[in-house]
């Protein structure tokens, strides 16, 4: 056991706090009221290396290790958890999916551009009729001569409007479920593939999410990712990455939350003193801290699981269904804090408490993430369970 | 200018389900309600009342439950309210309910203007109008959507094949008021409380009308009821647009529709 | 013991409840977008008494009392928290301190026009450092020949800006602290050194405004002394009481309308085959819900009937603001999971109803605040007096 940062990570881990309290902070407010992404701040944070945070050097990378990849997640998410999403579905659900499942072709031709921040990237699995229920997709891709063709629809596409790879599954075999499904690299401008309008939500109002709408749209076979058939595997094991990654930025959620309620107490007078002297904001701070301390070891030692190479679904499932409910209970309590003003769109909270209510809700929905976790269990012990 | 616009209730259709397999109504709630179409005609006695003088007066007959529906429309705006009821009366049909209402009426006396609902929503049941014109020995005008008076001539614009007419009446006459002629007003707050803990509602029984049981008993019969049968899906039609269209128009020309 | 509605209120009830859906839902998603006052359905809402549901038929009311009231706020709770918020604001504590402490002349001239909602009220206590702490309040009045001077400023005041008739708190007698040294006035919006200052830009409820209210050297008759000259704290604290109890009927409404539509949606959306409403993590969802909604339900209902029977009611309206409150969140936001992905969108009016839900739990007193009048008041039977 040794629970200490390498020297590296702790160098890391400044680096990122600067870099996030100094380019990342101050948009936030913008990014959420004008519902602008990001785009400057993924230019600064492409020269920093952070937009191919997982790749090797080869490909224009910065090779971070999980530990400290989720150090950068967490420490982007309290400074703005829009910017967080939006480098972390790029960089885990797009990049790491193609550097892992990529031919050598594939990753020359994406690994660059994306890690110089030219090219941003998506993942379109979920459609109208199949969320968390991946069999029941309705996309088809099937092959015509040296290319494929896909139909179909996609919705709730983070980073849609800006992206411009996508990482799309689709059925080449409908018959077959889950073992039906393959993934594949669409380029944004492919004739037949249409962007939609993008959706307007509660918070993370910078992060474009959009549908897609596939109409013949021919990829060439070259852009196939990984084999035939197995877009499943691939797709399972992209969400157990972007569940760790939503564990870290709901982290950082609740570390930011957590911050600004306790800065607010300090200030904020009432009954002829701050209210940091009452011991019902004393416990919201308490239980708070409480949460975040366990939490941050949860996400950490998932995030060297998968350093070492070890399984980590399991763990990435319930580090996201405790982060993401985490996040909420803090940020809600952090608003009661504040009181009125945690009402009022001048003071961060309340931005804040509208962002993380979508992290019980994306990259598995925490119902989800239970029989996840339950079926697990269940295994070990030779009861099938389903959903 | 005396108004007298008679109320009929029925079961609120938001409070059951119809279904054609079963051939059976379920009742989740039994809530009664105003006739709508009843509405519509207090809306247009309302609205005379509102351009000038006059007195709108209620009245219902059958079950002792029209008390609400009666209460309502004084919170709605009505200035009196009569409920003809008893057991005899709440036992009787559409046409002793109507002969009731005729001897109600009278009772009540000086009417200038009779307004009824064209028909009832549940029984599709539009007798009432033609019935007490025949009894009151008044004009009656049908299909009605508006009316305005003025130096005692009473205008009404009715439905008239697909426009409207206008046509001025003679008092005393009856109007019936045709369904969705207008959008009633909802009823006041303040009159709603008053209706129940300030107002009256006159009650007056079959031998107060010089009715008896004989009189009353009813002329229908019900044998049961039938369910109509459920309809097919139509056939639908699958291509492209104009392949669509195409045979959409081929279809509808072989039909003689166009 | 008889739980039933009278039949006036169940009429009552079918009135509203078909004037909420079909003048009130229309609008309510626009005046969220817009971010306006719904002042149509406002003018609608007074020619059928809506306005002044609580107060007596002679002073223009509908003479329905807090029960009515609550039905009132319930209804509208379903469909619009905006609009139930102005309603509320205007009736609730604006009209209401002046129903309940006016004298018959202010009744007269004030609580009539805004009964039967030709003029629009506001309650004017919190302050940027005085919300719940009423002995911090810093706004001044000085007596001058006939006139008391008003100075000082007033913050989040909900139909600030759209009122024309503030209940106004300020300190007469700084010696004195809350009890004794506050008094109320009735202030109208044309009193000169009257003025609007900033409007604030809210997470929610953003079919209601809320403004900042500035005097200077506001000059306000004498005769507009509303109750006990220095007795401004008992006016205001009668009047949050009766506000809280409403406000948690608004919560009511917004919990059942939740519940009700997570399920519809789970009997439609299907997954791994399904209907959602065949799992029981909806099961238990709907079931807890219901229950809560059940209990908040009783809870608001018997304490209008203490209200309205003139019954001490303080720890009991405490009680339906701060669970009321609560209940709103926590069902509001157990159906947008149910909604999943399309619960977080703003073209569904899931969203907008999370985001009107948290204020119940700041406003018009604070959840914390809630608690501390409970446990005051239980201490209090017992014989101890705590501090906040």
């Amino acid at each position: 056991m040794d629970f200490a940062l390498t020297d590296e990570q702790r160098m890391f881990q400044k680096m990122f706090a600067d870099f996030a309290e100094k380019e990342v902070k101050p948009i936030g407010e913008h990014t959420d009221h004008e519902e602008e992404p990001p785009l400057e701040v993924l230019q600064k944070a492409a020269m920093q290396g952070f937009m191919g945070a997982l790749f090797p050097e080869e490909c224009s990378g910065a090779c971070l290790d999980f530990v400290s990849y989720v150090m950068l997640l967490e420490e982007l998410a309290k400074a703005d958890i829009t910017t967080a999403m939006t480098i972390s579905v790029h960089n885990g659900l797009a990049g790491k999916t193609i550097l892992d499942f990529g031919s050598a072709e594939q990753r020359e031709k994406y690994l660059e551009p994306m890690a110089f921040g030219e090219m941003i990237g998506a993942f379109a699995l979920t459609e109208p009729a199949a969320g968390s229920d991946a069999a029941a997709l309705e996309s088809t891709a099937l092959r015509d001569g040296g290319d494929y063709v896909l139909n179909g629809n996609k919705i709730w596409v983070s980073n849609g409007g800006i992206a411009g790879l996508f990482v799309v599954f689709a059925k080449t075999d409908p018959g077959a479920g889950a073992r039906g499904i393959s993934a594949f690299i669409v380029e944004r401008d492919t004739p037949g593939f249409k962007v939609g309008r993008r959706e307007k939500t509660l918070g993370l109002r910078g992060l474009t999410v959009t549908p897609l709408y596939m109409a013949d749209c021919r990829v060439p076979a070259a852009n196939l990712l990984g084999e035939e058939g197995k877009g499943f595997k691939i797709a399972l094991q992209a969400l157990d990455v972007a569940r760790l990654s939503l564990s870290a930025i709901a982290l950082g959620a609740c570390q930011r939350a957590l911050d600004e309620g306790v800065a607010f107490s300090i200030e904020h007078i009432q009954f002829g003193g701050p209210i940091a002297l009452k011991q019902a904001i004393q416990n919201f701070v308490a239980d708070s801290a409480a949460e975040i301390e366990g939490l941050r070891w949860l996400v950490y030692h998932t995030a060297w699981l998968a350093a070492q190479g070890e399984p980590f679904s399991h763990e990435a499932a319930i580090a996201k269904l405790l982060a993401s409910e985490a996040a909420y209970r803090i940020a809600n309590r952090m608003v009661q804090v504040h009181g009125g003003y945690g009402y009022m769109k001048e003071y961060a909270i309340e931005r804040i408490y509208r962002d993380v209510r979508a992290l019980p809700i994306i990259e598995g929905a925490n119902e989800v993430l239970r029989f996840v976790i339950a079926r697990d269990l269940y295994d070990q012990v030779g009861l099938k369970i389903r959903p | 200018m005396r108004i007298i616009v008679p109320i009929r209730q029925i079961l609120d259709p938001r409070g059951f389900t119809v279904s054609p397999r079963h051939e059976r109504i379920f009742i989740n709630r039994e809530e009664y309600i105003i006739n709508p179409n009843d509405k519509n005609a207090l809306e247009v006695a309302l609205s005379l009342k509102d351009a000038g003088e006059a007195e709108v007066i209620v009245i219902a007959g059958g079950q002792a439950r029209l008390d609400d529906a009666l209460r309502e429309a004084m919170a709605m705006g009505a200035d009196a309210a009569y409920l003809l009821t008893d057991e005899v009366l709440a036992k009787t049909d559409a046409a002793g309910v109507a002969e009731a209402l005729a001897r109600g009426i009278e009772k009540i006396g000086d009417f200038d203007l009779i307004v009824v609902g064209q028909e009832t929503l549940d029984t599709a049941d539009a007798q009432l109008g033609p019935w007490l014109a025949e009894y009151l020995g008044v004009a009656q005008v049908g299909g009605v959507r508006q009316a305005s008076i003025s130096d005692g001539v009473l205008r009404v614009r009715r439905n008239w094949g697909a426009g409207y007419a206008e046509v001025e009446v003679a008092l005393p006459a009856l109007l019936t008021v045709a369904s969705g002629a207008n959008k009633p007003r909802y009823p006041h707050g303040g009159r709603i409380m008053a209706a129940y803990r300030e107002w009256q509602v006159i009650t007056w029984n079959s031998e107060d009308l010089g009715l008896t049981a004989a009189d009353l008993a009813p002329l229908t019969q019900g044998r049961g009821r039938a369910f109509p049968p459920e309809r097919t899906l139509g056939e639908r039609l699958t291509g492209s647009p104009q392949d669509v269209a195409a045979e959409l128009v081929q279809q509808l020309r072989l039909r003689r529709i166009i | 013991m008889d739980f039933t509605f009278p039949k006036e209120y169940e009429l009552f009830r079918r009135m509203v409840r078909e004037f909420a859906e079909n003048e009130v839902r229309p609008l309510a998603k626009k005046v969220d977008a817009e971010h306006r006052v719904p002042f149509e359905t406002i003018k609608k809402a007074a020619k059928l008494g809506l306005m002044g549901v609580p107060f007596p038929r002679k002073y223009g009311g509908s003479g329905a009392g807090e029960t009515g009231y609550c039905i009132l706020m319930e209804e509208l709770g379903k469909v619009c928290t905006s609009t139930a918020t102005v309603i509320g604001a205007h009736t609730g504590i604006g009209a209401m301190a002046i129903y309940l402490d006016g004298t018959e002349e202010q009744k007269e001239k004030y609580l009539k026009p805004l009964a039967s909602g030709e003029k629009i009220a506001a309650f004017a206590l919190t302050e940027a450092q005085a919300g719940s702490d009423a002995a911090a309040i810093k706004t001044r009045a000085v007596r001058d020949g006939d006139y008391y001077v008003l100075n000082g400023s007033k913050c989040f005041i909900t139909n600030g800006d759209i009122a024309d008739i503030i209940t106004v708190m300020a300190v007469t007698d700084p010696s004195l602290g809350a009890r004794g040294g506050v008094t109320a006035f009735i202030v109208e919006k044309g009193f000169p050194g009257f003025s609007i200052g900033t409007l604030e830009n809210k997470m929610g409820i953003r079919g209601s405004s809320t403004a900042e209210l500035i005097f200077e050297d506001c000059r306000v008759p004498k005769e507009n002394v509303l109750g006990q000259f220095g007795a401004g704290f008992i006016t205001f604290m009668k009047t949050l009481d009766i506000g809280r109890a409403s406000l948690a009927a608004a919560c009511l409404g917004g919990a059942q309308a939740a519940m009700e539509g997570a399920m519809r949606w789970a009997a439609v959306r299907s997954q791994f085959g399904v209907p959602i409403a065949q799992k029981q993590s909806v099961h238990f969802a709907i079931a807890d819900m219901a229950t809560e909604i059940e209990a908040l339900r009783s809870l608001v209902y018997r304490t209008a009937w203490l209200i309205d029977t003139g019954q001490p009611h303080v720890k009991e309206a405490a009680m339906c603001k701060v669970y009321g409150s609560e209940v709103a969140s926590r069902c509001i936001n157990r159906a947008l999971q149910i909604f999943g992905g399309m619960g977080y969108s703003r073209e569904f009016w899931v969203e907008r109803a999370f985001r009107d839900a948290r204020i119940a739990e700041i406003f018009e007193g604070t959840s914390e605040i809630q608690r501390i009048v409970i446990a005051s008041n239980l201490f209090r039977e017992m014989g101890l007096r705590i501090s906040p």
